[in-house]
């Protein structure tokens, strides 16, 4: 009968369980918590971290002030009840998110049953409760978890803990965050400093306790010894207690000795953690401000090709980064004034950093190394097929490769360059006329325009507009509807909405005529 | 078109392709080569006029060379500093001839210009002005290349007003080139040291017999508009 008891509770917690890992309703709540304290780029967070960090601030202000002054009674509950209850939550919201009981289990019973071994839903339970447990114990739950004391009145010491609520501010602030991480990053050479500043402490102690313990008036215990040790080793020197014996002053001056090479030690570690995490922190700082763009560059090295993109396009229509695996390079590029962070495009890791999903991603391949551009392009399309690539490629045999890679635009320069130099040789007296339209110069530019609601060129033909007055040609239309060109078109055909007219002429004579092509009446 | 012959310094990355582009266009191109493996690459190839192998950084050989004035001088050495090197010798040697460079480094380009060559194609200029045209004028772009690709969708071409021609004496305003489905952009000037004047720039001429106007369409179209300015009644189709 009591196994039978047993039996049933346990069928009970199970049916529970599945059906709660199973509930639309359960996962829907769970995804959103840990979207509101978790995910970076949700915007709501901001304002959860906001309030959050006013709620410790003004705490902290309330339990200082009182200390010398008597504060309303409200003021008192808000801290008591209000924050800390908030905090409270905070901390089960936390715990819960920390590992997910109820798919382990689930999961665990799946298997189970799939292999045919009977279930033991305590077993895994425990496990369950372990992963809670080990979260638990991270200093950062640690911090959450003392934060809510201060609440408790009766006991006075517990106020103390007021400092984990400032500690908690290093969740939501980021350079805080940062700051410590940089620290972290330094851990091995910290705690060995640590170490051997906890071993000197101690023998000097002993040596001065041993030494002046019945002559020193000022060193009773073991306890004032490390207290004159530890204050004379860092430098910090109070006076209080001194040496009197001419051994305890050589002690002494052995440790200051000793306390000056470590205190440059410790400096010196935590200046070069700084000094290298911050091109990283930078780094992080640059892609934060390329993702909030609903359109960048990803421009892959910095090579010549690069240079000459850049250079040639001040001031930038474009946002862009520029990646490059050369860290020299990079400091060039900066250096030039541009955007550059040390990594490698060809990882996929590199490429998930920016906000691919949101945004409309053009990725420039321009190293002279093919294996090198091919591989990224079939980085960048696994990452996502919607990023648009244009490569740059040695020789045309290579274009079938490249396309298959997926680049929407190959780029040939020798072959480019190649057609240009047979024009200049052949065709001296128009290659400069061949030449300017191609780069695009002022007297010669090749422009779009694109025909917006309401122009006054809609439903126009061709034959009655007059381009003469504006001494420009038209070269093509692009229709929106057939997404055909046509080339020198008729002239009964018909502008619509959102074609895109091709003109060249003079940069200046061209603008004028966009401008009129915007109003509702040509003559305007 | 150029009349006089193409003296081609290196058969190397860039010589290869274009001086065989060139012979394949009629031109006559003496090959010089300073490397033996290009040289006998270049004997192998029976398509060019004549093939030297010799030192170019020697000008006593560079002298000995046949080179007439309206000889055009190419200089593709696949080494940029010889390159330069080598545009200089030639303008001292031979400052009136039209000389020609590729430039494949962004430092070397206007070095080239200062050594005295009369045209410097800067590859790396053209192509990143080539991917600037990608991302912004897409579809001016798409056109461009249509001069550029392989099947050559559309030309440039240079066409002289023939003797007896309809367009003799006729003003430029009153020919409706689009009527012949090419578009005029602009001519070339005999008189000012044949330099082009785009149309854009407001050109207004009466044409005569011998005039060269630049138009660009497709091959068949400017064939055809070739033949029809020919007669001396402009043909009703």
């Amino acid at each position: 009968m009591k196994s039978s008891l047993k039996e049933r509770i346990e069928s009970s917690i199970l049916q529970r369980i599945l059906r709660l890992n199973q509930s639309t309703f359960y996962n829907n709540l769970r995804f959103r918590v840990n979207e509101l304290l978790e995910n970076k780029k949700n915007p709501y967070k901001r304002f959860l971290d906001y309030f959050i960090i006013f709620l410790i601030l003004s705490s902290v202000f309330i339990l200082i002030y009182e200390v010398n002054h008597k504060i309303p009674k409200w003021l008192d509950y808000y801290d008591i009840y209000f924050v800390s209850l908030i905090f409270f939550i905070e901390y089960l919201l936390r715990l819960w998110l920390s590992s997910n009981l109820m798919s382990d289990i689930s999961k665990e019973y799946q298997q189970s049953i799939a292999i045919g071994k009977p279930f033991n839903i305590w077993k895994s339970l425990r496990a369950g409760l372990k992963k809670k447990f080990s979260y638990m114990i991270t200093p950062a739950a640690i911090i959450d978890f003392l934060a809510i004391l201060p609440a408790y009145r009766p006991l006075r010491v517990f106020r103390i803990f007021v400092l984990f609520r400032f500690l908690k501010l290093l969740r939501y602030t980021r350079s805080i965050n940062q700051f410590v991480e940089v620290l972290a990053s330094k851990r091995f050479e910290l705690l060995t400093l640590l170490g051997l500043l906890f071993f000197v402490t101690l023998t000097g102690a002993i040596a001065i306790y041993i030494l002046e313990d019945m002559r020193n008036p000022n060193i009773k215990n073991i306890f004032d010894a490390i207290y004159w040790s530890l204050v004379t080793i860092t430098t910090v020197g109070y006076g209080d207690i001194a040496p009197i014996s001419d051994m305890g002053r050589v002690i002494a001056m052995a440790i200051i000795l000793f306390g000056i090479a470590m205190i440059s030690f410790g400096t010196s570690v935590i200046v070069s953690a700084f000094s290298e995490k911050l091109n990283e922190l930078k780094e992080e700082r640059i892609i934060e401000e390329i993702n909030k763009n609903r359109e960048f560059l990803i421009v892959c090295g910095y090579g010549q090709m690069t240079k000459m993109f850049f250079r040639q396009s001040k001031p930038l229509y474009h946002s862009y980064i520029i990646l490059e695996k050369d860290s020299q390079k990079v400091q060039e590029a900066i250096h030039d004034g541009y955007d550059a962070i040390v990594d490698d495009a060809s990882r996929h890791e590199t490429l998930r950093r920016f906000n691919i999903k949101g945004a409309k991603v053009t990725l420039l391949c321009m190293s002279h190394d093919d294996i090198e551009n091919i591989y990224i392009i079939l980085n960048a399309k696994s990452v996502d097929p919607r990023i648009r690539v244009i490569a740059r490629a040695s020789s045309p045999k290579l274009i079938s490769k490249y396309e298959r890679a997926g680049a929407e635009h190959i780029l040939l320069p020798n072959q480019v360059a190649g057609t240009m130099m047979v024009t200049a040789i052949l065709n001296p007296t128009i290659y400069k006329a061949i030449y300017a339209i191609f780069t695009g110069q002022n007297v010669a530019l090749i422009d779009e325009i694109k025909v917006v609601e309401y122009s006054y060129l809609i439903k126009k033909e061709i034959g009655s507009i007059d381009l003469k007055k504006y001494k420009l040609i038209l070269i093509g239309i692009k229709k929106e509807i057939t997404k055909e060109f046509i080339f020198n078109p008729e002239d009964d055909v018909t502008i619509e909405e959102k074609d895109i007219l091709l003109l060249m002429g003079h940069k200046a004579n061209i603008s004028y005529f966009r401008e009129k092509s915007l109003s509702k009446n040509g003559d305007l | 078109m150029s009349r006089g012959r193409i003296i081609f310094f290196g058969y190397g990355k860039f010589g290869y392709s274009i001086a065989n582009e060139l012979v394949e266009k009629g031109a006559e191109v003496l090959l010089i080569v300073e490397d033996e493996l290009e040289y006998q690459s270049s004997l192998k190839d029976s398509r060019f006029k004549r093939s030297f192998l010799i030192d170019v950084t020697d000008d006593d050989k560079l002298k000995t060379l046949p080179i007439e004035l309206e000889d055009q001088l190419v200089c593709l050495m696949d080494d940029d500093h010889l390159n330069v090197f080598l545009v200089l010798s030639l303008k001292a040697l031979f400052p009136r001839n039209r000389i020609l460079a590729l430039s494949d480094s962004i430092h070397a380009t206007r070095k080239l210009k200062m050594a005295g060559a009369s045209q410097v194609i800067d590859l790396y200029s053209i192509s990143a002005n080539r991917i600037h045209n990608i991302l912004n004028k897409p579809i001016a772009t798409h056109f461009l290349e249509g001069f550029l690709d392989s099947k050559h969708e559309y030309s440039f071409r240079e066409i002289e007003i023939p003797k007896g021609s309809f367009l003799h004496e006729k003003n430029l305003d009153t020919i409706d080139f689009r009527h012949y489905k090419i578009i005029f952009i602009g001519m070339i000037d005999t008189e000012l040291a044949n330099s082009f004047i785009f149309v854009t720039t407001g050109l207004e001429h009466k044409l005569d017999s011998g005039d060269i106007i630049v138009c660009i369409g497709k091959d068949e179209d400017l064939d055809n508009f070739e033949d029809l300015i020919s007669y001396q009644e402009e043909q009703k189709e």
